[in-house]
């Protein structure tokens, strides 16, 4: 009895740490905010550091040790395995933000690749037309108009602001695993984050390392490629040219001879 | 996790094709293509991937050819001016002259001569679109040999005088222009508004990318 009340109360914890970080953060930016909404950004500062440390001494060391042992049709079988078993994840945010014909391939892709692919091993889904996506509740809630809130950087999670911090908590409620395993041993889902965190590692082995080079503030860099990334995932990959900044007048001098508004 | 991680899967190939894109931007100079943005962004692919695959270019001579590149393709002052954002108006006459080479610099130095590995990408021009009479954007995908899925390029074209120039480049849905405007306006108001500091992180990457040159990245292949 002592054990189960030990392990059901750990995504409960994790709702409990939304909530409260919700609401800290969100106090806090009732307070004051600057141009970057990011007013924990001491505390987020840390926790990045903390996790470039922990990345250094051990998640980049066995993803590199990862991506070269294991060769490459492995660790896709492992990527697509991952995947797949995101899908029912993957459907009940396509249909909660009413994208039917993506919720039809979703739910094909998990047919087709769970039999044809071996259990999800292989994607012959998408050489058939049916391209992998990915959805999570975050991008759910921001399809229902909510904001994204103030930034947040949370030790092993990362960037995690309140709307998308949520969106974790309430996408493993869609999780079919964590019903399965919700009094059992934690073994396979723990696994699974670990090898899911690995993969996606050795995959951005050679591309993390270029950004930090060619950046004169890495968590800045970090914080402004998760928004727009999130913003262009959110909307799928479509943008309006119309919502882009307006640079028509924009000089060094623009004070001088052409104040905008001013144009002959 | 998901949401650390599928945002590295997104910006997994970001730097490359920044490599590659801001390559493009030396390769189009020459283009006489004045009036059609498609055709200027393909004559920046060509140019920037025959600087790209000339395997007998020393590393300098790689770079400078970007650098020729990049004046004659980007502009530059404008993407320099957006890059500050609210501190537009913040630096003297003698900062702003340092930023405004520091910045060059900066994308040649830092972003370009990253790129050494070309394996016969292809850049393939999608379609354009205008944005009243000046500006254009044109979408793009590199498309790799192999099974690999092609990547998404966009470029926001400027058309300043006698023919179109670059201004931001999107890639797998992240304004690279954007990207830097951010950052640099974080580091001047973490230091309280003094631009100096920004000078300072400019050079220091800089002076690190030629001395560190491809240390780092040439172990991992």
């Amino acid at each position: 009895m002592r054990f189960r009340t030990g392990r059901t109360a750990r995504p409960r914890l994790l709702a409990g740490i939304a909530a409260i970080t919700m609401l800290v953060a969100g106090g806090v930016a009732l307070a004051g905010d600057d141009g970057e909404n990011d007013p924990l950004e001491p505390m987020n500062r840390y926790f990045f550091e903390l996790n470039k440390f922990f990345d250094t001494i051990l998640l980049k060391p066995v993803a590199t040790w990862y991506d070269g042992v294991v060769p490459e049709p492995g660790r896709d079988g492992v990527r697509n395995f991952l995947d797949n078993l995101r899908s029912p994840v993957i459907l009940a945010n396509d249909l909660l933000q009413g994208e039917w014909d993506r919720a039809g391939t979703t739910a094909s892709r998990f047919g087709v690749n769970t039999t044809v692919g071996v259990l999800g091993l292989f994607d012959p889904a998408s050489n058939w037309g049916m391209k992998q996506h990915s959805e999570d509740f975050g991008q759910t809630l921001a399809t229902w108009g909510t904001g994204e809130g103030p930034y947040l950087f949370l030790p092993v999670l990362g960037p995690a602001p309140p709307r998308d911090l949520t969106g974790f908590v309430v996408d493993s409620a869609f999780d079919p695993l964590t019903y399965i395993y919700w009094d059992r041993p934690k073994t396979v889902p723990v696994t699974r984050f670990v090898v899911n965190g690995v993969d996606q590692r050795a995959r951005s082995l050679k591309t993390f390392d270029q950004i930090e080079r060619t950046s004169i503030d890495f968590y800045a860099t970090v914080r402004n490629l998760y928004r727009q990334s999130r913003a262009s995932e959110i909307a799928n990959g479509q943008y309006n040219f119309d919502t882009l900044p307006d640079i028509n007048d924009l000089t060094f001098d623009t004070n001088e001879p052409n104040t905008p508004g001013m144009r002959p | 996790m998901p949401r650390h991680a599928s945002m590295r899967a997104v910006i997994a190939p970001l730097v490359f094709c920044a490599a590659l894109t801001l390559g493009l931007f030396h390769a189009a100079a020459p283009a006489r293509a004045n009036d059609d943005p498609k055709a200027f962004v393909d004559a920046v692919a060509v140019r920037a991937i025959a600087i790209i695959s000339d395997d007998a270019a020393t590393p300098k001579q790689r770079e400078e050819a970007f650098r020729d590149l990049l004046r004659e393709t980007a502009d530059l002052d404008r993407v320099a001016a957006f890059a500050l954002g609210q501190y537009l108006r913040t630096p003297t006459p003698e900062q702003l002259a340092e930023y405004r080479s520091l910045v060059e610099n900066f994308i040649v130095k830092v972003y370009v001569t990253r790129l050494t590995d070309y394996n016969n990408e292809k850049l393939e021009v999608l379609s354009a679109q205008m944005r009243g009479d000046t500006q254009a954007i044109v979408k793009s995908e590199i498309r790799f040999p192999g099974g690999r899925p092609p990547v998404t390029v966009d470029w926001w074209l400027v058309k300043s005088g006698d023919g179109y120039r670059i201004f931001d480049i999107n890639v797998v849905g992240i304004w690279l222009a954007q990207e830097q405007r951010s950052t640099f306006s974080s580091v001047i108001r973490n230091s309280g508004g003094n631009f100096d500091a920004l000078l300072e992180h400019l050079r220091a990457q800089i002076d690190k990318a030629e001395k560190g040159d491809l240390s780092g990245i040439a172990k991992l292949d």
